[in-house]
């Protein structure tokens, strides 16, 4: 122990403690590494459209530059439409990056937990230092109940046990004691590790590692190194900007030189190249999209999801596997007393989480002896003060068999602590390996009957090797091979059940041979242990917590597979797949079939089994076609005695499939997976750090349910995004008509670039946002879950739909208010065409109109605003039609409820009040180029806006009834 | 007991998944061949008959569902278009309160307002001599006396009877230009450097400038020297436009109308420099002074005459 300068009475002196520190660094993991936060900046600054739109600005600038250069005195004009594009992309990526700072900072606030306290010796001195400052070779001392706070070498133990669970994936406690029993750290029982729990037990030891040094720290590191897959909805917002901008590009380079050969100046070309730019992205759409998803984050962080990534919560809707754990996610992380044998009968316990009474048949004799063991042969004991808290949810000292059969007894027989109290203990032999039993002898609390009072329980072949005789309804009886048989056959029953059954025994000691004062010594064992009566069995078991059920049958009706992952037997993890539905009632494994027909495993039809259990060892031999092959030929699987590192492997192999995989875990072990996974699901209870670290969502409840809940908030939101895309699109068609025709038909320009931008980020953005509030269409959780390369976000149907239906449909209507304000101040249709050349001309001073009259440039730019106004007016008109259509895609407006969602009116009139605003409000602001309007003006679009209402209407009433038909193919996006 | 991760078999696995990353990245990358291939298939799929992903009957059924749907687009739209025009009256607009009060132009217009020639080449100011030549063609005597009546002066010209109605316009005789008309001087002073500009107000239906008083035209230096600018004759009378020409009826009904017109003869101006010259028209009702519309109720013009 001298290489680490270290006494074992003593520990480290300060100063030489203060050095190591200096060295080593704190005693933590590092956190991944996080990109600096100017980079993430810059990224959204470029991301999506932003490029595009940096392309138009630069296009004005360079417009504005040659025009100064030539003097043309609107050149201005084009120098703030730059600003304001650029203003508009800055401002978008600040909002983009806000949104993202504020999701990391929920996560950060999250992993600030309570700094953990150590109690270790420096200077001969006990001394509490936060566990950050441990260095190796500090003296620690560890109790139950704590956190180990570095990996430890034990110099010391009494009693020790370590949940290595989080490590391992074991759940079973293991002892700790100075011995070096193993080769491999992780073997040998001298070493305890960081981040594990002492359950119980005393135990002193030296630091041998600290920080990203400990064990965790090496695996945590190694999950770091499992790259990120791209989430699913970054990929659809991805393929939608590619084709948004495709469209953009394409149509602008396509007009570009339509202008160029109309023998427009290049320069006009180029502008016109940036109203179709501006026209044709959705300028406010990214910024809605972010709001929608922290929106539903937000709802979801509410039903027990918290989400750390925005995006992930999409993915969760787009799961079609879940890999759950079984331990604490579905079952309740609680051995639970589930059947008793007694009187030859098999009874069965309520497991719910909420017990508070058993309604078995407690009259026999038998009961009352076997209660009386429960009770007595039982080490654990209810942390003191906790009288009014519900016996299930009391703290226990004590491991979890002996905590379940406390708490069952406490549930029936209430106030255990005295029984034993009147009971008093006389001698004890805790339970160990080799006996395999656990034995205590009391006073009877009758004063009459002087005998003591022998209780033991253990496993249940070694219990009945020392039984002669059985209790029968309160009688003893002698154990013949019949009585022995019917014993085996509840054994075989219980433990076929997955559960861990004990046996329970007593023998009253004759008064005469054992008086009162008769000396128990438990070295010597000076007292029967043999010839004992056999009183009964007592199984416990996880129980499934009592929600999974149902949440299970609710995945499998909407095409989620879900895959049980544990390290559990086969047998249990069975019973539990089965009793929760993972397994489903009527399927066989492959094992169950050769069973029912008595054929060997091998002569089965594999296709014939939908179940499959399948062996960590078996998986370790498989190769990956043969996993595929299971993956692919059954639909209920469970992987039983599974090593973390080999959930990595199914994650994998669930991906091969093209399916979207969503992994639970709480262990460090679970990271890589987690972090492989579509979706990583951390346990907020259980889970560890590194877990949370490296999973997209954490569960605060552990509970199986929410993450179906979670699956149908994300099915929802992309739906909802689905909406508001369409939404969005539909008015860059009524936005881009008019240049096209501009340029085409050469009249004057019906609408601006300043009030396309007041449409797309004014009037239009808190409607988008109001479609992610739209309720559920009632088919959501029956369909398949999408499948990743074929339901896109923004297919096919949805762009033409939005695009070449109702966009035109907008426009038309919109170009009818155009005209109709033209028309009404003396410029008729036939006038207007071919008029531009002159209506541009700022020295034309006395162009006649359809009437004679003549009209000076700024009358005619005066008019040509109104004429803006006109048409901005007639699309939000018209956009108000288009959100209500789209709070459907398949149902009617009647069947969803023109009110269920009162966000949407909030929509509506948002919308209507900014265009009044813009329009009487800022009409004087030449800059802003809007006029107010006649107030009739408003209700020429408003056919067209029924129009499209009811031409949605009957487009979903043929989807309803005729599905699978061409209008069904065509229209439903 | 579940199998305990050694660090050695964690290894293995991460080289494992490393190959398979690699793997993935191959297949992942297409090849350009690949992607020509893809198009083609794309365009034209001979094992499905397909073309861009449709079959010949696919794509028949959805270009006759676009024929339809725009064709009723069309049809409706036509219709909007065919009921707003019968709600318009043929003669007066439905409202003209963009186009007033009236804004004013000159002639001679060579697309600018700048007028600048030198005396002694008459290659630079014949174009505007020839612009004032065919604008006032219009306006000869015979061609005014045969379209157009003489009206009393003074007065508003107003006509009524029914809307349809033709109307009569008032004469306006070039010769009332004096000499400004190009009758006498076919060069309109631009040979001598004493340049005539006429003054046109825009025409607006029904508008009656003055309300009663004839707006009448002053000219200044815009901004400098006002010594620039010495004298300036107007025509006819003291630079008026008569109130018998208004109000203007629309061109459906009042066929031969010829807007009346000012001539200004500057018959001082410096020479051999740049003059910016403001003229306004004064009257009632007239606005003259707004900073957006430089011509409204006002023109700026810049004479440089060259010796």
């Amino acid at each position: 122990e001298e290489k680490y300068t270290t006494s074992i009475s003593k520990g480290l002196t300060s100063a030489r403690a203060a050095e190591i520190l200096a060295r080593d660094g704190p005693n933590a993991l590092t956190p991944p590494k996080s990109t600096p936060e100017i980079i993430k900046f810059l990224k959204q600054m470029v991301g999506g459209f932003s490029i595009l739109l940096w392309v138009g600005a630069l296009l004005c600038w360079i417009a504005f530059g040659i025009q100064t250069a030539q003097g043309v005195a609107s050149a201005f004009d084009n120098l703030y439409l730059g600003v304001v594009l650029a203003l508009v992309v800055i401002l978008t990526g600040i909002f983009a990056y806000y949104q993202e700072a504020k999701s990391t900072n929920i996560m950060a606030s999250f992993s600030k937990m309570i700094p953990q306290q150590a109690l270790v010796i420096r200077d001969g001195e006990k001394k509490e230092v936060p566990a950050e400052q441990l260095v190796v070779g500090d003296m620690v001392e560890i109790k139950g109940g704590d956190r180990i706070p570095a990996d430890i070498r034990l110099i010391f133990a009494q009693g020790c046990k370590v949940d290595n669970s989080s490590l391992t994936g074991e759940s079973e406690p293991q002892s700790r004691s100075c011995d070096f029993t193993h080769e491999n750290p992780l073997e040998t029982k001298n070493i305890a590790f960081y981040s594990t729990t002492c359950l119980e037990g005393t135990a002193t030891g030296m630091v041998i590692n600290t920080g990203d040094h400990t064990i965790i720290g090496r695996i945590a590191s190694l999950a770091s190194g499992v790259g990120n897959e791209k989430t699913p909805i970054a990929i659809e917002i991805e393929h939608f900007v590619h084709i948004v901008a495709g469209v953009a590009v394409s149509i602008g380079v396509l007009f570009f030189i339509i202008a160029v050969s109309m023998k427009y100046k290049v320069l006009d070309s180029i502008i016109f190249l940036i109203g179709i730019i501006v026209a044709n992205v959705p300028e406010g759409l990214l910024a809605t999209v972010t709001v929608s998803l922290s929106l539903t984050a937000k709802r979801m962080a509410k039903k027990n999801c918290l989400v750390k990534n925005l995006e992930a919560v999409e993915t969760l809707g787009s799961t079609s596997i879940i890999c759950s754990d079984k331990t604490g996610t579905l079952t309740q992380n609680r051995m639970t007393v589930a059947h008793l044998w007694f009187d030859d009968q098999i009874y069965s316990a309520d497991t719910s989480e909420e017990q508070t009474t058993q309604s078995f048949d407690q009259s026999s004799q038998s009961w009352a002896a076997l209660s009386k063991i429960v009770t007595l042969c039982n080490r654990a004991e209810f942390k003191p003060g906790q009288e009014n808290v519900p016996i299930m949810k009391r703290v226990v000292v004590g491991d979890a068999s002996e905590t379940a059969l406390l708490k069952f007894a406490e549930v029936i027989l209430g106030d255990v602590m005295g029984i034993r109290k009147r009971n008093r203990k006389l001698a004890e032999i805790p339970f160990n390996s080799t006996n395999k039993f656990q034995l205590s002898i009391h006073e009877t609390e009758d004063p009459n009957d002087k005998r003591f009072l022998l209780v033991m329980k253990g496993a249940p072949e070694r219990i009945l090797e020392r039984c002669s005789t059985i209790m029968i309804n309160g009688e003893e009886q002698p154990l013949d091979r019949e009585r022995a048989e019917a014993f085996q056959t509840a054994y075989m029953e219980l433990g076929g059940l997955g559960e861990r059954v004990l046996g329970f025994c007593h023998l009253y000691l004759p008064e005469d041979e054992f008086p009162d004062t008769y000396p128990f010594d438990t070295d010597s064992m000076n007292f029967p242990t043999s010839n004992l009566c056999f009183v009964g069995l007592l199984s416990m078991i996880d129980p499934p917590r009592s929600t999974v059920p149902d949440a299970v049958s609710k995945c499998r009706s909407a095409g989620i597979k879900v895959i049980m992952v544990t390290g559990d037997h086969p047998i249990t993890a069975k019973a539990i797949a089965k009793s929760v539905g993972i397994i489903s009632a009527n399927s066989e494994t492959v094992e169950d079939i050769a069973k029912r027909l008595n054929i060997p495993v091998e002569q089965v039809n594999k296709q014939d089994a939908r179940a499959a259990v399948i062996n960590g060892m078996e998986l370790k031999d498989m190769t990956t076609e043969q996993l595929d092959e299971i993956l692919i030929n059954h639909s209920e699987i469970v992987f039983a005695r599974t090593s973390p590192q080999q959930k990595l492997i199914i994650v994998e192999g669930c991906q091969r499939q093209d399916a979207v995989v969503a992994v639970t875990g709480d262990g460090v072990n679970d990271s890589p997976a987690l972090k492989k996974a579509d979706i990583g699901i951390a346990m907020g209870i259980a889970g560890s750090d590194a877990a949370k670290n490296a999973a997209d969502m954490i569960l605060l409840d552990d509970n199986f349910a929410s993450i179906v809940t979670g699956v149908e908030e994300g099915r929802l939101i992309f739906d909802n995004l689905k909406k508001t895309i369409a939404y969005t699109l539909t008015k860059n068609i009524a936005e881009l008509c008019p240049f096209l025709i501009y340029i085409i038909a050469s009249i004057p320009l019906p609408i601006g670039t300043i009030t396309i931008l007041f449409i797309d980020l004014g009037t239009d953005i808190i409607p988008s946002v109001a479609l992610a509030y739209e309720k559920a269409e009632s088919d959501i959780m029956n369909r398949r879950p999408r499948h990743k390369k074929k339901d896109r976000l923004v297919n096919e149907q949805l762009a033409v739909y939005s695009y070449l239906q109702i966009g035109i449909l907008q426009s038309v209507g919109a170009f009818l208010a155009y005209f109709t304000v033209y028309a009404e101040q003396g410029w008729l249709p036939n006038t207007l065409l071919g008029l531009r050349v002159n209506w541009e001309d700022d020295y034309y001073n006395d162009i006649e109109d359809s009437y004679g009259q003549e009209w000076t440039r700024y009358q005619r730019t005066y008019l040509q605003w109104s004429g803006y106004t006109a048409f901005f007016v007639s699309i939000t008109i018209q956009q108000v039609a288009d959100l209500i259509i789209r709070k459907t895609r398949r149902n009617s407006i009647f069947q969803q409820g023109l009110l269920r969602n009162k966000v949407i009116w909030v929509g509506i009139f948002s919308q209507i009040a900014i265009a009044l605003i813009l329009c009487y409000g800022l009409g004087s602001v030449t800059a802003l180029n809007f006029t107010p309007l006649r107030v009739q003006y408003w209700f020429v679009a408003m056919p067209y806006a029924i129009l499209i209402w009811v031409y949605d209407e009957i487009r979903k009433l043929f989807i309803r009834q005729y599905p699978g038909s061409w209008w069904d193919k065509n229209m439903y996006y | 007991s579940p199998p305990l991760p050694h660090s050695d078999t964690s290894s293995d696995e991460g080289e494992r998944r490393d190959e398979q990353e690699k793997h993935k990245e191959k297949m992942g990358k297409k090849t350009l061949a690949d992607v020509i291939q893809e198009m083609k298939t794309f365009l034209w799929n001979s094992e499905k008959r397909e073309c861009m992903g449709r079959t010949a009957q696919s794509w028949g059924l959805i270009l006759l569902f676009y024929l339809i749907f725009y064709m009723f687009l069309a049809g409706m739209f036509s219709f909007c278009i065919y009921g707003l025009l019968l709600t318009l009256s043929p003669y007066t607009p439905t409202y003209r309160d963009r186009v007033s009060p009236p804004g004013v132009m000159i002639r001679p217009y060579l697309h600018g307002f700048t007028i600048a020639f030198n005396v002694s080449e008459p290659s630079t100011w014949t174009p505007y001599v020839n612009s004032m030549h065919h604008f006032l063609q219009a306006y000869d005597d015979n061609v005014q006396e045969e379209k157009n009546i003489e009206c009393p002066a003074g007065q508003y010209f107003v006509q009524d009877g029914t809307e349809s109605e033709e109307k009569k316009a008032c004469q306006f005789k070039r010769s009332q230009l004096q000499n400004c008309s190009g009758i006498e001087d076919p060069t309109f002073g631009y040979s001598t450097g004493q340049p005539c500009i006429l003054l046109k107000m825009n025409r607006i239906i029904g508008y009656r400038p003055g309300y009663g008083t004839p707006v009448s035209v002053n000219c200044a230096i815009q901004k400098g020297n006002e010594s620039a600018l010495k004298s300036v004759d107007f025509y006819p009378g003291n630079g008026t436009f008569d109130l018998m020409y208004y109000p203007y009826y629309g061109k459906l009904t009042h066929v031969n109308y010829t807007s009346p017109l000012v001539a200004l003869h500057f018959t001082d101006v410096k020479k051999n420099d740049f003059v910016p010259i403001q003229c306004r028209l004064n009257g009632e009702g007239i606005v003259n002074n707004v900073t957006n519309d430089r011509f409204l109720g006002r023109i700026i013009f810049t004479l440089s005459i060259g010796m």
